[in-house]
């Protein structure tokens, strides 16, 4: 029987549960060999904080410093995406595909899930408390909600943790 | 790899194994059967306890359930779970999988986190109701609550919207 051809979203962050929810998935979901299937990895930058949530000052900066901000973001993007495209190299059949987006991740996650029409969303789940939740709000619970197709949310261990991923 | 597929009488559990079957396991023919790491896929169906009336409303008419009424209820439960577990074996069998079929009776969230500890479960497949926001405060979500508690990686699967297709 033909394999059967599959688009993964995997949503990558600077995070560590992100590197392990990508490997996780790798090692796990996609076939190594003889596979059709396409992988896409999505970078989200938030976008620009105005306003603090807490206090509520608003910050206002020059468009100099705006600039070295944006640049610093790209430059993690790039990162990140060299990073984990690194830890995609070994597969042969599969084809990997980056992408980068400014926005809330949340949102960007399901449009952009909808526009290529996946079959699966990979996220990772940082693993926050009810508080955490409550303030920071988390981008795997509403993607799980929101998102048309099913969605695979990786927690890392803790005993994981504390060895380094190869 | 071992899967563990938690579904219960609604059709979003049967498609979320439907899901499964079709796209965790779609190596499974070319690998040559019985080799090492092909997947193992379990079903389990968790049965909430039944809640006799009387516990519910302090205030009003209290009905006690008579042991009839309790037996009659325990007898329908059963048959609904087996015909759930007809229906998931069936499915499976169209796959060309056999699975392991668990039948619990408790509070489904802690029953299926408990299951995916017992048995080491690499993955774990919920369908999910689709609950709004209000709705999941006050029902309590069983996905929501594996995602944060079960020890393995958690798959969600929605069912498609009927309309607008």
């Amino acid at each position: 029987m033909a394999t059967k051809e599959r688009k993964i979203l995997v949503a990558v962050d600077e995070g560590e549960e992100s590197a392990y929810a990508l490997s996780w998935c790798l090692n796990n979901v996609v076939a190594e060999i003889n596979s059709k299937d396409t992988l896409v990895l999505l970078y989200v930058i938030p976008p620009h904080v105005v306003y603090s949530a807490l206090d509520g000052t608003g910050y206002l900066f020059s468009q100099d410093i705006i600039t070295s901000m944006d640049k610093y973001r790209k430059d993690v993007a790039e990162t990140v995406i060299e990073k984990t495209k690194k830890l995609c190299k070994h597969l042969q059949d599969v084809k990997v595909e980056t992408r980068v987006e400014v926005g809330d991740p949340r949102d960007v996650i399901c449009n952009v899930a909808e526009k290529t029409s996946v079959d699966m969303v990979v996220l990772d789940s940082h693993g926050y408390g009810l508080i955490k939740r409550a303030f920071l709000g988390s981008v795997s619970n509403h993607c799980a909600q929101n998102c048309k197709c099913p969605v695979l949310i990786v927690k890392r261990p803790k005993n994981v943790a504390a060895t380094s991923t190869t | 790899m071992k899967v563990l597929v938690a579904i219960d009488e609604s059709e979003g559990g049967l498609y979320a194994l439907k899901w499964a079957l079709e796209n965790l396991f779609f190596n499974h023919e070319t690998a040559t059967p019985g080799a090492e790491g092909s997947p193992v896929i379990t079903v389990v169906h968790v049965q909430p306890h039944f809640q006799p009336p009387h516990t519910a409303i302090p205030v009003g008419p209290v009905i006690f359930a008579t042991p009839a009424v309790m037996d009659s209820v325990k007898k329908a439960q059963e048959e609904s779970a087996s015909e759930v577990v007809s229906r998931a074996t069936k499915l499976c069998e169209q796959h060309m999988i056999k699975p392991e079929m668990m039948v619990i009776r408790g509070n489904p969230k802690e029953m299926i986190v408990e299951a995916v500890e017992d048995m080491n479960a690499d993955i774990l497949v919920v369908g999910s109701r689709g609950l709004g926001q209000i709705k999941r405060a006050f029902l309590g979500s069983v996905s929501d609550y594996c995602v944060h508690h079960a020890k393995c990686p958690v798959l969600i699967v929605r069912p498609p919207k009927s309309s607008g297709k």
